[in-house]
């Protein structure tokens, strides 16, 4: 697949975020992270917990701020002091799908305001009708009846509240969603339920996704590209089918060999790879994220790089 | 294993249809907020009795002295020494002072300004305080200077405070609710301010941010709502406190002034007769005790009702 003439609609360079833990101290949640997601397509984000991977989310919904590079979302900067139109432009086309379905809605509001929470705030209804019609229809696209407006989120399964997220979310017509790992909290019975209308929406909507797992079977189900992330830092981006067959990073290699097999003949032969870090360069060269094959990226220094590239042809 | 195998008569299953549509309804009655507060409320048979005793009592007090048009400057029997301190008799329900008053007519009135004070105040800074403390709790930038505004509020000597504005602005009702109201809202709008700062950061205000809702449409439909049940417990506990201060302020002479009859007063006036006619002090001290005792009862049931963790 060829990315160069495909259209890029959201841009992140060289993008470092920190916190102040006091003491003037200060944590590096992202450093350097630097990848371009092409409209249309499914943007994986995979990481063990604390990796960074939903601070990296967030700060494109400018959650969390940026202390260096910028995020550019169709060619426009969205990341440091923007307009309040330009803010209200974010928002109204990046929307976010949030983790736990109970804790994200307002446990006392009503579906219909949870969902027409966006509404309400642009005023993308003509009238109260249209409101309700709008509302119905979101409802309808997840798979929820209208006669659910008025009941609680607590009256709902966790399946149906994440459905209830989805909704808010879509009624806004956003071009991005940055899905922040939206089955991990569900039951493994309806995660299959979501992702499919996950994809339904997209097909029909013409979205595009960045998804944040750390499940990579999952992950291969629905990603279409693949960044693997580890302490902050991006260390291997490839399309899913490369990154599967060719992985190179150590770290990927680990994180690939922990997937569990559903076929229990086939568990019991599998061995999980420690990451050692040992076996990389410590020379002390900065590593930098380099294009090994085109659209395969991997952070390595020049000698690693070499040592992947043999490891590639020898594949 | 003969036995164990079970022979299945296909006449006996048919095929069930899967709508699903049916798969998504839910059984389960229509929940309403308020109507299941009420339900858990009146749930409690005690409670219920408490609450009417109570109202019957306010409405007692609030329509009573207009009736007997009691005036604390006007004493018809005074110069009549046998009107004094009758015990209380059928003719006499509370019997009479030491002016020769019905005691009944006065408890009543004095209870009627402490109740309107009471509820004026309570009114007054639950309003303000919410109002300050939703805002001083969500914004960072509002906090720090609020919390200089507090510590030198807070640490202004009540009693000296209620001295001198009762000698500059001189006694009377709005006197008394004023000092009562400027400097206790700081400490409502201090404790709505820790209680937003518990909830602020949960993940559905940050989905509500994420879907561009104002700060101000946060703290009305995601803060505030949550908060019903600390509130009622608050000022379930603030009405009877408030009416004992208006007591404890009228008995120090800081309240209302004579004009006015005041509960305070009356217990401040007859505890000096209390050797020889102790019912003219307990009097007063029970209608008083009964009243915020009630109130409390009333307030922490309401407040209880109003969690909707209690309503399942």
């Amino acid at each position: 697949m060829s990315n160069e003439n495909r259209e890029v609609i959201l841009s992140i360079k060289h993008v470092d975020i920190t916190f102040e833990t006091g003491n003037k101290k200060k944590l590096v949640a992202v450093k350097d992270a630097n990848f371009d997601i092409y409209k249309g397509e499914t943007f994986a984000l995979v990481g063990e917990s604390g990796s960074g991977k939903t601070t990296l989310g967030r700060a494109i919904l400018r959650i969390n701020p940026c202390s260096a590079g910028e995020i550019l979302f169709e060619g426009k900067r969205i990341s440091g002091k923007i307009s309040r139109e330009e803010d209200r432009n974010v928002v109204r086309n990046i929307q976010m799908i949030f983790q736990d379905p109970a804790a994200s809605l307002n446990e006392r509001a009503t579906i219909e305001y949870c969902v027409s929470e966006g509404l309400y705030n642009f005023h993308l209804y003509e009238n109260e009708e249209d409101r309700v019609a709008k509302v119905d229809k979101a409802l309808k696209d997840v798979g929820l009846l209208p006669e659910h407006k008025s009941r609680y989120p607590h009256e709902f399964s966790g399946g149906q509240r994440q459905r209830v997220g989805i909704a808010r979310a879509m009624i806004m017509d956003p071009k991005f969603i940055v899905a922040d790992e939206p089955i991990s909290a569900l039951d493994v019975s309806i995660r299959a339920q979501v992702l499919n209308l996950m994809n339904k929406l997209k097909a029909e909507k013409d979205l595009t996704y960045l998804f944040i797992a750390h499940d990579l079977s999952v992950v291969r189900f629905i990603a279409d590209r693949i960044a693997v992330i580890h302490l902050g830092e991006i260390v291997e981006i490839a399309d899913s089918e490369t990154l599967f067959r060719y992985p190179l990073h150590p770290y990927t290699i680990s994180l690939l060999s922990s997937v569990p097999m559903p076929d229990p003949i086939v568990e019991r032969t599998r061995r999980h790879i420690d990451y050692d870090p040992s076996v990389l360069d410590q020379s002390g060269e900065k590593r930098e994220l380099r294009e090994i094959r085109p659209g395969h990226f991997i952070l390595a220094t020049s000698r690693e790089y070499a040592d992947y590239e043999y490891k590639l042809q020898s594949m | 294993m003969e036995e164990n195998s079970v022979k299945y008569d296909s006449d006996l299953f048919e095929f069930a249809s899967y709508d699903k549509d049916e798969s998504e309804h839910i059984a389960a009655p229509k929940y309403s907020y308020w109507k299941s507060v009420w339900r858990t409320f009146v749930k409690d048979k005690f409670t219920v009795g408490v609450a009417i005793l109570l109202l019957i009592l306010i409405l007692f007090a609030l329509i009573q002295p207009s009736v007997s048009g009691y005036d604390p400057l006007i004493a018809p029997n005074i110069n009549n020494s046998e009107m004094r301190f009758i015990k209380p008799c059928a003719e006499h329900i509370f019997g009479t002072d030491n002016v020769g008053n019905e005691v009944f007519d006065v408890v009543w009135a004095g209870a009627k300004n402490s109740i309107i004070i009471s509820f004026v105040c309570t009114f007054i800074t639950m309003v303000l305080g919410v109002v300050i403390g939703a805002v001083w709790g969500f914004s960072k930038k509002i906090d720090k200077w609020m919390l200089e505004v507090y510590n030198v509020v807070a640490n202004v000597p009540f009693l000296l405070l209620a001295m001198i504005l009762s000698y500059v602005l001189g006694a009377g009702m709005g006197t008394l609710i004023f000092v009562m109201c400027v400097t206790e809202w700081v400490f409502v709008a201090f404790f709505i301010r820790t209680q937003v700062m518990i909830i602020r950061d949960r993940e559905y205000n940050l989905a509500s941010k994420c879907l561009g809702t104002s700060n101000w449409t946060m703290i009305k439909n995601n803060i505030l709502p949550y908060l019903i049940s600390v509130i009622m417990t608050y000022v379930s506990r603030m009405v009877p406190s408030l009416i004992s201060y208006e007591v404890f302020l009228s008995y120090m002479g800081l309240g209302l002034g004579v004009t006015k009859a005041s509960l305070g007063r009356m217990i401040s006036i007859y505890t000096s007769y209390m050797n020889g006619y102790p019912h003219l002090f307990w009097i007063p001290v029970t209608v008083l005790a009964i009243l915020s005792i009630s109130l409390y009862i009333v307030g922490q049931k309401l407040a209880d009702a109003a969690d909707p963790r209690t309503h399942m």
